[in-house]
Protein backbone atom coordinates (compact mmCIF):
# COMPACT_ATOMS: atom_id res chain seq x y z
CA UNK A 1 0.00 0.00 0.00
CA UNK A 2 2.74 2.41 0.97
CA UNK A 3 4.42 1.83 -2.39
CA UNK A 4 1.19 2.68 -4.18
CA UNK A 5 0.83 5.77 -2.03
CA UNK A 6 4.35 6.97 -2.77
CA UNK A 7 3.82 6.43 -6.50
CA UNK A 8 0.52 8.27 -6.29
CA UNK A 9 2.16 11.10 -4.40
CA UNK A 10 4.87 11.40 -7.04
CA UNK A 11 2.33 11.45 -9.85
CA UNK A 12 0.32 14.06 -8.00
CA UNK A 13 3.37 16.26 -7.50
CA UNK A 14 4.06 15.84 -11.19
CA UNK A 15 0.64 17.09 -12.10
CA UNK A 16 0.95 20.13 -9.86
CA UNK A 17 2.19 23.14 -11.74
CA UNK A 18 5.76 24.16 -11.12
CA UNK A 19 6.73 20.83 -9.60
CA UNK A 20 10.44 21.44 -10.08
CA UNK A 21 11.99 22.10 -6.70
CA UNK A 22 15.08 23.79 -8.05
CA UNK A 23 15.25 25.85 -11.19
CA UNK A 24 18.41 26.70 -13.07
CA UNK A 25 16.78 29.37 -15.18
CA UNK A 26 13.43 30.81 -15.96
CA UNK A 27 13.59 31.53 -19.64
CA UNK A 28 11.20 34.25 -20.64
CA UNK A 29 10.39 36.60 -23.44
CA UNK A 30 9.30 40.20 -23.60
CA UNK A 31 7.23 41.29 -26.59
CA UNK A 32 7.16 45.03 -27.14
CA UNK A 33 3.92 45.62 -29.02
CA UNK A 34 4.93 49.20 -29.77
CA UNK A 35 7.68 47.83 -31.98
CA UNK A 36 5.86 44.94 -33.62
CA UNK A 37 4.77 45.88 -37.13
CA UNK A 38 3.35 42.50 -38.06
CA UNK A 39 5.91 41.59 -40.70
CA UNK A 40 5.80 37.88 -39.76
CA UNK A 41 9.56 37.44 -40.07
CA UNK A 42 9.40 35.55 -36.77
CA UNK A 43 6.92 33.10 -38.25
CA UNK A 44 9.14 32.40 -41.24
CA UNK A 45 12.22 32.05 -39.04
CA UNK A 46 10.38 29.62 -36.81
CA UNK A 47 9.33 27.51 -39.77
CA UNK A 48 12.93 27.30 -40.96
CA UNK A 49 14.52 26.68 -37.57
CA UNK A 50 12.17 24.09 -36.18
CA UNK A 51 11.48 21.94 -39.27
CA UNK A 52 7.84 22.91 -39.37
CA UNK A 53 5.93 21.40 -42.26
CA UNK A 54 4.05 23.51 -44.76
CA UNK A 55 0.66 21.89 -44.56
CA UNK A 56 -0.93 23.45 -47.60
CA UNK A 57 -4.11 25.26 -48.35
CA UNK A 58 -6.56 22.43 -47.80
CA UNK A 59 -5.32 21.65 -44.30
CA UNK A 60 -5.17 25.32 -43.37
CA UNK A 61 -8.81 25.63 -44.37
CA UNK A 62 -9.78 23.11 -41.69
CA UNK A 63 -7.74 24.94 -39.00
CA UNK A 64 -4.67 22.77 -39.15
CA UNK A 65 -2.27 25.63 -39.82
CA UNK A 66 1.06 24.79 -38.32
CA UNK A 67 2.93 27.90 -37.18
CA UNK A 68 4.29 27.72 -33.64
CA UNK A 69 4.19 31.50 -33.49
CA UNK A 70 1.37 33.43 -35.07
CA UNK A 71 0.58 37.09 -35.51
CA UNK A 72 -2.89 38.10 -34.50
CA UNK A 73 -4.27 41.28 -35.96
CA UNK A 74 -6.58 43.69 -34.23
CA UNK A 75 -8.43 46.49 -35.97
CA UNK A 76 -9.78 49.12 -33.65
CA UNK A 77 -12.08 52.00 -34.42
CA UNK A 78 -14.18 52.74 -37.44
CA UNK A 79 -13.10 53.90 -40.83
CA UNK A 80 -11.44 56.39 -41.40
CA UNK A 81 -10.14 56.44 -37.81
CA UNK A 82 -8.70 52.95 -37.87
CA UNK A 83 -5.80 51.60 -35.84
CA UNK A 84 -4.30 48.21 -36.52
CA UNK A 85 -2.42 46.36 -33.86
CA UNK A 86 -0.44 43.15 -34.07
CA UNK A 87 0.30 40.69 -31.37
CA UNK A 88 2.63 37.73 -31.82
CA UNK A 89 1.47 34.71 -29.86
CA UNK A 90 3.71 31.74 -29.19
CA UNK A 91 3.66 29.15 -26.41
CA UNK A 92 3.60 31.17 -23.22
CA UNK A 93 5.68 28.54 -21.34
CA UNK A 94 3.36 28.85 -18.35
CA UNK A 95 4.84 28.35 -14.92
CA UNK A 96 1.65 26.59 -13.89
CA UNK A 97 0.75 25.18 -17.25
CA UNK A 98 -2.78 23.86 -17.70
CA UNK A 99 -1.62 21.53 -20.50
CA UNK A 100 0.72 19.64 -18.17
CA UNK A 101 -2.09 18.59 -15.88
CA UNK A 102 -3.95 16.73 -18.60
CA UNK A 103 -1.42 14.57 -20.38
CA UNK A 104 -2.05 10.89 -19.58
CA UNK A 105 1.45 9.80 -20.55
CA UNK A 106 3.44 12.72 -19.06
CA UNK A 107 4.69 13.77 -22.46
CA UNK A 108 4.56 17.42 -21.47
CA UNK A 109 6.25 18.50 -18.28
CA UNK A 110 8.13 21.34 -16.69
CA UNK A 111 11.88 21.10 -16.75
CA UNK A 112 14.53 22.71 -14.61
CA UNK A 113 14.86 25.67 -16.98
CA UNK A 114 11.30 26.81 -16.41
CA UNK A 115 10.35 25.53 -19.83
CA UNK A 116 7.17 23.69 -20.56
CA UNK A 117 8.60 21.01 -22.80
CA UNK A 118 7.04 18.36 -24.99
CA UNK A 119 8.56 14.90 -25.38
CA UNK A 120 7.71 13.78 -28.89
CA UNK A 121 8.67 10.16 -28.35
CA UNK A 122 6.31 9.86 -25.45
CA UNK A 123 3.35 11.64 -26.99
CA UNK A 124 0.48 9.41 -28.04
CA UNK A 125 -1.63 12.18 -29.49
CA UNK A 126 -4.64 12.34 -27.19
CA UNK A 127 -5.02 16.06 -27.96
CA UNK A 128 -5.76 16.75 -24.28
CA UNK A 129 -3.04 19.38 -23.91
CA UNK A 130 -4.31 21.32 -26.92
CA UNK A 131 -7.78 21.27 -25.45
CA UNK A 132 -6.52 22.55 -22.12
CA UNK A 133 -4.30 25.26 -23.59
CA UNK A 134 -5.98 28.66 -23.21
CA UNK A 135 -3.68 30.30 -25.76
CA UNK A 136 -4.27 27.84 -28.63
CA UNK A 137 -0.61 27.40 -29.44
CA UNK A 138 -0.28 23.65 -29.60
CA UNK A 139 -0.10 22.09 -33.03
CA UNK A 140 -0.97 18.56 -33.98
CA UNK A 141 0.60 16.47 -36.74
CA UNK A 142 -2.47 15.24 -38.55
CA UNK A 143 -0.26 13.56 -41.12
CA UNK A 144 3.40 12.72 -41.56
CA UNK A 145 4.22 15.79 -43.57
CA UNK A 146 7.12 15.10 -45.89
CA UNK A 147 9.14 18.14 -46.92
CA UNK A 148 9.06 18.60 -50.67
CA UNK A 149 12.10 18.17 -52.85
CA UNK A 150 14.39 21.13 -52.26
CA UNK A 151 13.08 21.81 -48.75
CA UNK A 152 14.25 18.51 -47.27
CA UNK A 153 17.82 19.69 -47.62
CA UNK A 154 17.33 22.66 -45.34
CA UNK A 155 16.04 20.70 -42.36
CA UNK A 156 17.68 21.59 -39.09
CA UNK A 157 19.69 18.60 -37.85
CA UNK A 158 19.33 19.77 -34.25
CA UNK A 159 15.57 19.34 -34.35
CA UNK A 160 13.82 16.07 -35.00
CA UNK A 161 11.19 15.77 -37.69
CA UNK A 162 7.94 14.91 -35.99
CA UNK A 163 5.59 12.31 -37.35
CA UNK A 164 1.89 11.76 -37.50
CA UNK A 165 -0.01 11.76 -34.22
CA UNK A 166 2.39 13.91 -32.24
CA UNK A 167 1.56 17.18 -30.53
CA UNK A 168 4.13 19.93 -30.67
CA UNK A 169 4.56 23.57 -29.82
CA UNK A 170 7.06 26.37 -29.42
CA UNK A 171 10.07 25.20 -27.43
CA UNK A 172 11.75 28.61 -27.07
CA UNK A 173 14.29 27.06 -29.47
CA UNK A 174 15.53 24.64 -26.84
CA UNK A 175 18.22 23.41 -29.24
CA UNK A 176 19.79 26.86 -29.08
CA UNK A 177 19.51 26.92 -25.30
CA UNK A 178 21.27 23.57 -25.14
CA UNK A 179 23.95 24.77 -27.56
CA UNK A 180 24.53 27.94 -25.51
CA UNK A 181 24.81 25.91 -22.33
CA UNK A 182 27.23 23.56 -24.03
CA UNK A 183 29.42 26.45 -25.13
CA UNK A 184 29.27 28.06 -21.70
CA UNK A 185 30.31 24.79 -20.11
CA UNK A 186 33.29 24.57 -22.44
CA UNK A 187 34.34 28.06 -21.46
CA UNK A 188 33.72 27.24 -17.80
CA UNK A 189 31.21 29.98 -17.12
CA UNK A 190 27.49 30.38 -16.58
CA UNK A 191 25.17 31.18 -19.46
CA UNK A 192 25.08 34.93 -19.72
CA UNK A 193 22.42 37.29 -20.98
CA UNK A 194 22.31 37.41 -24.77
CA UNK A 195 23.84 33.97 -25.30
CA UNK A 196 20.54 32.46 -26.28
CA UNK A 197 18.45 33.96 -29.04
CA UNK A 198 15.57 31.97 -30.44
CA UNK A 199 14.98 32.16 -34.16
CA UNK A 200 12.07 34.60 -33.83
CA UNK A 201 14.07 36.95 -31.62
CA UNK A 202 17.04 36.82 -33.93
CA UNK A 203 14.98 37.62 -37.00
CA UNK A 204 12.73 40.36 -35.61
CA UNK A 205 13.68 43.49 -37.62
CA UNK A 206 12.32 46.12 -35.19
CA UNK A 207 13.62 44.19 -32.16
CA UNK A 208 10.21 43.71 -30.63
CA UNK A 209 11.11 40.37 -29.10
CA UNK A 210 13.65 40.07 -26.29
CA UNK A 211 14.67 36.78 -24.76
CA UNK A 212 16.50 36.01 -21.55
CA UNK A 213 16.49 34.64 -18.04
CA UNK A 214 13.79 36.10 -15.81
CA UNK A 215 15.59 34.77 -12.72
CA UNK A 216 18.60 36.94 -13.45
CA UNK A 217 17.77 40.48 -12.26
CA UNK A 218 20.45 42.02 -14.49
CA UNK A 219 19.16 40.56 -17.73
CA UNK A 220 17.44 42.70 -20.32
CA UNK A 221 14.15 40.86 -20.05
CA UNK A 222 14.02 41.34 -16.29
CA UNK A 223 14.51 45.07 -16.73
CA UNK A 224 11.89 45.29 -19.46
CA UNK A 225 9.53 43.14 -17.45
CA UNK A 226 9.35 45.87 -14.80
CA UNK A 227 7.95 48.33 -17.33
CA UNK A 228 4.61 49.94 -16.39
CA UNK A 229 3.29 48.82 -19.77
CA UNK A 230 3.62 45.16 -18.87
CA UNK A 231 0.80 42.68 -19.01
CA UNK A 232 0.43 39.00 -19.63
CA UNK A 233 -2.16 37.24 -21.70
CA UNK A 234 -5.24 36.00 -19.83
CA UNK A 235 -3.62 36.71 -16.51
CA UNK A 236 -6.88 35.96 -14.67
CA UNK A 237 -6.39 32.26 -15.47
CA UNK A 238 -3.36 32.28 -13.16
CA UNK A 239 -1.27 30.14 -15.50
CA UNK A 240 1.81 32.27 -14.78
CA UNK A 241 3.07 32.70 -18.37
CA UNK A 242 6.74 33.44 -19.06
CA UNK A 243 5.95 35.70 -22.00
CA UNK A 244 5.42 39.31 -21.02
CA UNK A 245 3.77 41.77 -23.37
CA UNK A 246 4.37 45.52 -23.29
CA UNK A 247 1.21 47.41 -24.10
CA UNK A 248 0.94 49.38 -27.33
CA UNK A 249 0.86 53.09 -26.50
CA UNK A 250 2.59 54.62 -29.51
CA UNK A 251 -0.49 56.05 -31.17
CA UNK A 252 -2.55 56.65 -28.10
CA UNK A 253 -4.31 60.00 -28.32
CA UNK A 254 -3.51 60.48 -31.98
CA UNK A 255 -6.74 59.52 -33.67
CA UNK A 256 -9.13 61.05 -31.19
CA UNK B 1 -19.83 -20.97 -18.17
CA UNK B 2 -19.54 -18.69 -21.15
CA UNK B 3 -17.63 -16.09 -19.15
CA UNK B 4 -15.11 -18.70 -18.02
CA UNK B 5 -14.61 -19.75 -21.64
CA UNK B 6 -13.98 -16.17 -22.66
CA UNK B 7 -11.46 -15.75 -19.85
CA UNK B 8 -9.71 -18.94 -20.90
CA UNK B 9 -9.62 -17.74 -24.48
CA UNK B 10 -8.10 -14.40 -23.47
CA UNK B 11 -5.47 -16.05 -21.28
CA UNK B 12 -4.64 -18.49 -24.07
CA UNK B 13 -4.25 -15.67 -26.57
CA UNK B 14 -2.06 -13.73 -24.15
CA UNK B 15 0.20 -16.74 -23.54
CA UNK B 16 0.55 -17.55 -27.23
CA UNK B 17 1.07 -13.90 -28.12
CA UNK B 18 3.68 -13.46 -25.42
CA UNK B 19 5.54 -16.59 -26.53
CA UNK B 20 5.49 -15.40 -30.15
CA UNK B 21 6.81 -12.02 -29.10
CA UNK B 22 9.68 -13.49 -27.09
CA UNK B 23 10.65 -15.94 -29.85
CA UNK B 24 10.40 -13.25 -32.51
CA UNK B 25 12.52 -10.88 -30.46
CA UNK B 26 15.19 -13.52 -29.90
CA UNK B 27 15.25 -14.51 -33.58
CA UNK B 28 15.47 -10.90 -34.61
CA UNK B 29 18.36 -10.19 -32.26
CA UNK B 30 20.32 -13.33 -33.20
CA UNK B 31 19.77 -13.60 -36.94
CA UNK B 32 18.67 -10.27 -38.32
CA UNK B 33 20.72 -7.86 -36.28
CA UNK B 34 24.36 -7.53 -37.15
CA UNK B 35 26.52 -6.34 -34.31
CA UNK B 36 29.70 -6.88 -36.29
CA UNK B 37 28.98 -5.77 -39.85
CA UNK B 38 31.43 -6.55 -42.65
CA UNK B 39 33.34 -3.43 -43.65
CA UNK B 40 34.38 -2.52 -47.21
CA UNK B 41 38.02 -2.91 -46.19
CA UNK B 42 38.96 -5.40 -43.50
CA UNK B 43 40.40 -2.73 -41.27
CA UNK B 44 41.68 -4.14 -38.01
CA UNK B 45 41.63 -2.05 -34.86
CA UNK B 46 43.65 -4.83 -33.25
CA UNK B 47 46.63 -4.13 -35.50
CA UNK B 48 46.37 -0.34 -35.28
CA UNK B 49 45.21 0.40 -31.73
CA UNK B 50 46.34 -2.86 -30.17
CA UNK B 51 49.64 -3.99 -31.60
CA UNK B 52 50.91 -0.63 -32.78
CA UNK B 53 49.48 1.43 -29.91
CA UNK B 54 48.11 4.27 -32.04
CA UNK B 55 45.96 6.43 -29.71
CA UNK B 56 42.24 6.67 -30.59
CA UNK B 57 42.43 10.44 -31.00
CA UNK B 58 45.05 10.20 -33.71
CA UNK B 59 42.40 9.08 -36.19
CA UNK B 60 39.13 10.02 -34.47
CA UNK B 61 40.37 13.54 -34.07
CA UNK B 62 37.17 15.49 -33.47
CA UNK B 63 36.20 13.57 -30.37
CA UNK B 64 37.27 16.31 -27.95
CA UNK B 65 35.67 19.21 -29.73
CA UNK B 66 32.66 17.90 -31.60
CA UNK B 67 29.49 15.94 -31.33
CA UNK B 68 30.90 13.16 -33.49
CA UNK B 69 34.26 11.51 -33.05
CA UNK B 70 34.86 11.58 -36.78
CA UNK B 71 35.67 8.77 -39.14
CA UNK B 72 39.12 9.55 -40.53
CA UNK B 73 39.30 10.59 -44.13
CA UNK B 74 41.27 8.61 -46.72
CA UNK B 75 44.04 11.17 -46.55
CA UNK B 76 44.72 10.25 -42.93
CA UNK B 77 45.01 6.59 -43.87
CA UNK B 78 47.29 7.44 -46.77
CA UNK B 79 49.46 9.58 -44.53
CA UNK B 80 50.99 6.36 -43.24
CA UNK B 81 50.10 3.88 -45.93
CA UNK B 82 51.92 5.67 -48.72
CA UNK B 83 54.99 4.00 -47.31
CA UNK B 84 53.79 1.33 -44.88
CA UNK B 85 52.88 -2.12 -46.19
CA UNK B 86 52.10 -0.96 -49.72
CA UNK B 87 52.41 -4.51 -51.04
CA UNK B 88 49.45 -5.82 -49.03
CA UNK B 89 46.27 -6.38 -51.08
CA UNK B 90 44.15 -4.58 -48.47
CA UNK B 91 46.33 -1.49 -48.69
CA UNK B 92 46.09 -1.64 -52.46
CA UNK B 93 42.30 -1.59 -52.02
CA UNK B 94 42.74 1.56 -49.95
CA UNK B 95 45.04 3.07 -52.55
CA UNK B 96 42.39 2.41 -55.17
CA UNK B 97 39.93 4.52 -53.19
CA UNK B 98 42.60 7.21 -52.88
CA UNK B 99 43.36 7.16 -56.60
CA UNK B 100 39.67 7.30 -57.53
CA UNK B 101 39.18 10.16 -55.05
CA UNK B 102 36.32 8.30 -53.39
CA UNK B 103 35.49 8.06 -49.69
CA UNK B 104 35.46 4.59 -48.18
CA UNK B 105 31.84 3.53 -47.55
CA UNK B 106 32.35 2.38 -43.94
CA UNK B 107 29.36 0.72 -42.31
CA UNK B 108 28.25 2.51 -39.17
CA UNK B 109 28.28 0.23 -36.15
CA UNK B 110 27.30 2.56 -33.32
CA UNK B 111 24.22 4.20 -34.74
CA UNK B 112 21.89 6.36 -32.69
CA UNK B 113 18.34 7.22 -33.73
CA UNK B 114 17.53 10.58 -35.23
CA UNK B 115 15.87 11.92 -32.09
CA UNK B 116 18.93 11.57 -29.86
CA UNK B 117 21.32 14.41 -29.22
CA UNK B 118 24.56 12.77 -28.17
CA UNK B 119 27.83 14.66 -27.90
CA UNK B 120 31.16 12.87 -27.71
CA UNK B 121 32.82 16.09 -26.53
CA UNK B 122 30.80 16.33 -23.33
CA UNK B 123 31.48 12.72 -22.40
CA UNK B 124 35.20 12.85 -23.13
CA UNK B 125 35.53 16.08 -21.18
CA UNK B 126 33.77 14.45 -18.25
CA UNK B 127 36.67 12.01 -18.17
CA UNK B 128 35.09 8.95 -19.75
CA UNK B 129 37.37 6.54 -21.51
CA UNK B 130 36.44 5.40 -25.03
CA UNK B 131 36.53 1.80 -23.83
CA UNK B 132 33.72 2.33 -21.33
CA UNK B 133 31.14 2.45 -24.13
CA UNK B 134 32.94 0.99 -27.13
CA UNK B 135 34.50 -1.98 -25.35
CA UNK B 136 38.06 -3.16 -25.74
CA UNK B 137 38.48 -1.93 -29.30
CA UNK B 138 42.20 -2.64 -29.25
CA UNK B 139 41.51 -6.38 -29.25
CA UNK B 140 38.82 -6.38 -31.97
CA UNK B 141 39.88 -7.24 -35.48
CA UNK B 142 36.43 -6.19 -36.67
CA UNK B 143 34.43 -3.66 -34.64
CA UNK B 144 31.58 -5.10 -32.59
CA UNK B 145 28.86 -3.15 -30.87
CA UNK B 146 29.38 -3.99 -27.22
CA UNK B 147 26.88 -1.70 -25.51
CA UNK B 148 23.19 -1.74 -26.29
CA UNK B 149 23.06 2.08 -26.70
CA UNK B 150 19.49 1.95 -25.43
CA UNK B 151 17.95 4.62 -23.23
CA UNK B 152 18.05 2.46 -20.13
CA UNK B 153 21.75 1.89 -20.65
CA UNK B 154 22.38 5.64 -20.95
CA UNK B 155 20.27 6.44 -17.91
CA UNK B 156 21.86 3.80 -15.69
CA UNK B 157 25.23 5.50 -16.17
CA UNK B 158 23.77 9.00 -15.76
CA UNK B 159 22.18 7.88 -12.55
CA UNK B 160 25.28 6.14 -11.25
CA UNK B 161 27.46 9.19 -11.87
CA UNK B 162 24.66 11.58 -10.76
CA UNK B 163 24.92 13.77 -13.83
CA UNK B 164 23.34 17.19 -13.39
CA UNK B 165 19.99 17.23 -15.21
CA UNK B 166 21.01 13.83 -16.51
CA UNK B 167 17.48 12.49 -16.37
CA UNK B 168 15.76 15.41 -18.05
CA UNK B 169 14.33 14.25 -21.39
CA UNK B 170 15.61 17.24 -23.33
CA UNK B 171 19.19 16.73 -22.19
CA UNK B 172 19.51 13.88 -24.67
CA UNK B 173 16.42 14.05 -26.88
CA UNK B 174 15.67 16.62 -29.49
Amino acid sequence: MSVLKSIGGKLKSYRTGGNQETADHRWGMVVDLDRCNGCEACVVACYAENNLPVVGEADCAVSRAFSWIRIERYVEGEYPNVKTGFIPIMCQQCGKAPCETGCPVYATYHNQDGLNVQVYNRCVGTFTCATYCPYDVRRFNWRSYKPQAPLDEQLNPDVSVREMGVMEKCTFCIQRIVAAKDKAKDENRAVKDGDVRPACVQSCPPGALVFGDLNDPASEVSKLAKSPRRYRLLEELNADPSVIYLKRVADEGKNE
Amino acid sequence: MKVADAVKQIIGLAVVGGACFVIGYAVNITYFYDRTPVQPIEFSHKIHAGDNQIPCKYCHLYVERSRVSGVPNVQRCMGCHKIIKTDSPLIQKLTAYWDNKEPIPWVKVHNLPDYVRFTHKRHIKAGLQCQECHGDVASMSRITKVSSLKMGWCLSCHEKKSVKNGKDCWTCHK
